[in-house]
């Protein structure tokens, strides 16, 4: 990558964090329920699709913040050591209703459009 | 400052290395998700350091999770007409899967008499972090409890997500990505964006709702127990 590339990226990046911050801030100041980074989604695809700002604007940086997204979660996962205790005693039980319910949230979720949309087809054809 | 600097550029070459050992053997076992915080949580008793002390530096790479949502509007943007003509079944499948969530999970817990505290913590599993522990706090769980279940239900949809696609056979896109949006927020919607562009957009728009979802329906739920 050219440094010519990356400080663009790096330029997009820092604009959606300031996205990001705006929203959070503005969402804590108006006692909101709703994250800020959800408000920032919205407000982006909203000005993306009045053509406010363009793609280009923030495509590079916004690939790069997606690509390396896992690195993002590893500090807060390495943060269950805090809760050893919780985990020593209710740690089975705990991954076992994760376990079972997210099982039975992907059957329903996955499930349900395939069957809605055959309905559809047949009703059509 | 310089060791909080120390601890992010740890974490990002524990990262980097578990990454490229997965390119090696991608197997699930060996995902970066799950062997970088091993390697972190061994460092840190082996070392003795405080999680907090290695927060310093850690927490500002959680907060790049913050501008990595925003950017969900860039797949969500570019696939806009796909979910305009399928915005019927990603609303029934994200609706269906959402309270088949909030009552297995209320059900599992009481059958195994846990607390009601952790039984609201682990119904507010499979939503977006923030709005977890906003509603946490209104349905008395423990809001970093809260946030340790979201992270378990992410990084377990995002492993389990793909075999579960594979079992039931499920070849269509948009299936895909209500499937992985719904049950495992940022994480789940980060493992759709790898299937295809269309899933990912899907998945985008299945947390959205399935984070509104648990605003609306999960605190009214909660009275009734």
């Amino acid at each position: 990558m050219s440094i010519k590339k990356f400080s663009i990226a790096v330029l997009q990046i820092g604009f959606l964090y300031a996205v990001y911050f705006i929203m959070d801030q503005a969402a804590q100041a108006l006692h909101l329920p709703i994250p800020g980074s959800i408000l920032g989604l919205v407000l982006i695809f909203i000005l993306l699709q009045t053509g406010v700002i363009k793609l280009t604007w923030i495509e590079r940086g916004s690939n790069w913040l997606l690509a390396e997204m896992l690195l993002f979660f590893i500090p807060a996962a390495a943060g269950i050591i805090k809760f050893k205790d919780l985990m020593m005693t209710n740690g089975w039980s705990i991954l076992v209703v994760i376990l079972v319910s997210t099982l039975i949230v992907m059957m329903t979720a996955g499930m349900l459009p395939l069957l809605f949309g055959r309905q559809k087809e047949r009703n059509e054809g | 400052m310089i060791t909080a600097i120390a601890y992010l550029l740890l974490t990002v070459l524990i990262y980097w290395g578990s990454k490229r050992l997965y390119q090696i053997k991608p197997i699930v076992l060996l995902s970066p998700l799950l062997v970088t915080p091993l390697i972190l949580i061994f460092i840190l008793v082996k070392a003795d350091i405080s999680y907090d002390a290695y927060n310093t530096g850690g927490k500002w790479l959680t907060n790049m999770v913050g501008p990595a949502t925003v950017a969900l509007a860039v797949p969500l943007y570019k696939n806009f007409n796909v979910l305009k003509q399928h915005a019927v079944k990603v609303i029934v499948g994200t609706l269906g899967g959402s309270v088949m969530g909030f009552l297995a999970s209320l059900g599992i817990a009481h059958l195994l008499h846990l607390n009601s505290s952790l039984m609201s913590s682990l119904m507010l599993r499979s939503t977006t972090t923030a709005i977890a522990i906003v509603v946490s706090n209104q349905i008395g769980a423990i809001s970093s409890i809260t946030a340790v279940i979201v992270l378990i239900t992410g990084l377990l949809g995002m492993t389990i997500g793909p075999l579960v696609i594979r079992t039931l056979r499920i070849r269509n896109d948009i299936a895909k990505g209500v499937l992985l949006g719904t049950s495992a927020h940022n994480a789940g919607t980060r493992k759709a964006l790898d299937l295809s562009d269309v899933s990912g957009a899907i998945a985008t728009i299945s947390m959205i709702l399935s984070a509104f979802l648990t605003l609306g329906i999960a605190p009214w739920l909660m009275t009734y127990l």
